[in-house]
């Protein structure tokens, strides 16, 4: 069992903090360890890119290049700029990294299409009737809703995810780790994924009190 | 945000999406408010971490990134390197390291050579919201 990175920095007010989904996230990415060194830790092989989408406290892409694979480039995005620099800092105080850069964005706006080789997404998923909108978070300068509410079904982020994934995923080596709650529907978002050409694996679930959490992997081969 | 940083993105505006201009984009024109500030922070050397980025770079753009920022030193192809601990790779991996790894755009900002929009990069952290009328 590989430690969970620390956030002492973490200003809860501003920046989601780590909980059970986080968590489940650092346990999948931990049991995907064989997988992921087979895919990427080969001879004459470029080093990966690992994109992590809405990074909050940065907990995840810390874990992941502490624990999994060192030696990989690191992106982080966030559209909350507390998180933006909260992020970094919790990079920092868990030992760095060779390459992480945060990106201020929504979700992979700017980045080169075709570029990521893993891409990780522990979305907004809770259902709610509201979307957060920006301009209400410039005004209020709070951003803590972007972080937790997807829409009627909790899946308005994870859709517009789900559709464009092929434009951002290396298309060869390319894999996304996303998360799912069961109201989701996750089962029936993989079948309609497989559809569409798409490898989808469940990787785990878990009970986290009232909600069924659980990671999906999808590949293109 | 790193040198390197610079050759993993490119304009968000939708219509540059398709238009060879909206990559890299240019630090050849810093506005007054925000002027352009780099620093050197220190990254620990590997030449194979450097050696396994290598075929990931777009050497053009880097070579224009370098340029607009002060560096006119790289080599105009990308290099071949069969081995990272021969001695006579030493040199040229070193000063990739520490243009690509160690080189922080503390602030300033980057313009798409198709649309002219300016991303802003403050406190090393790249902005590429976009405004409301630009958003589709």
């Amino acid at each position: 069992m590989f430690p969970t990175p620390s956030t002492t920095k973490l200003d809860r007010e501003r920046v989601y903090e780590p909980a059970e989904d986080s968590f489940l996230f650092l346990d999948l990415l931990q049991e995907e360890l064989p997988f992921l060194q087979t895919r990427f830790v080969t001879a004459n092989s470029p080093a990966p890119l690992v994109v992590e989408l809405g990074l909050g406290s940065g907990i995840v892409t810390t874990f992941f290049h502490k624990n999994i694979l060192p030696d990989a480039l690191f992106i982080g995005t966030d559209i909350n700029p507390y998180a933006c620099h909260i992020s970094k800092e919790t990079s920092k105080e868990n030992g760095n990294t060779r390459y992480f850069d945060v990106l201020r964005t929504n979700l992979w706006d700017g980045l080169r299409p075709g570029l990521v080789d893993i891409l990780l997404f522990n979305p907004p998923y809770v259902p709610d009737v509201v979307l957060p909108s920006i301009e209400n978070a410039v005004k209020t300068d709070d951003w803590l809703d972007f972080a937790l509410l997807g829409g009627p079904d909790g899946m308005q982020v994870t859709s517009v995810v789900l559709d464009r994934l092929a434009e951002i995923l290396n298309p060869v080596r390319g894999v996304a780790y996303i998360l799912f709650c069961r109201r989701n529907r996750p089962f029936e978002v993989a079948k309609s994924m497989r559809n569409r050409g798409w490898v989808v694996d469940m990787v785990d679930e878990r009970k986290a009190g009232w909600e069924v959490l659980s990671v999906w992997k999808f590949t293109k081969s | 945000m790193k040198l390197l940083t610079a050759n993993f993105v490119q304009c968000t505006v939708k219509a540059c999406g398709s238009s060879p201009d909206c990559f890299p984009l240019h630090f050849d024109q810093q506005s007054p408010d925000i002027p352009l500030e780099l620093a050197h922070e220190d990254v620990d050397y590997s030449p194979e971490f450097i050696y396994n980025i290598l075929p990931r770079i777009e050497w053009t753009a880097l070579l224009t990134t370098a340029r607009e920022l002060g560096n006119a030193q790289l080599p105009e192809k990308k290099p071949e390197i069969e081995n990272p601990h021969a001695p006579e790779n030493e040199q040229l991996l070193k000063d990739l390291h520490t243009l690509l790894l160690e080189t922080q755009v503390i602030q300033g900002s980057m313009r798409c050579a198709n649309c002219g929009h300016i991303y802003f990069i403050r406190d090393s952290i790249p902005n590429f919201l976009l405004p409301g009328h630009l958003v589709q």
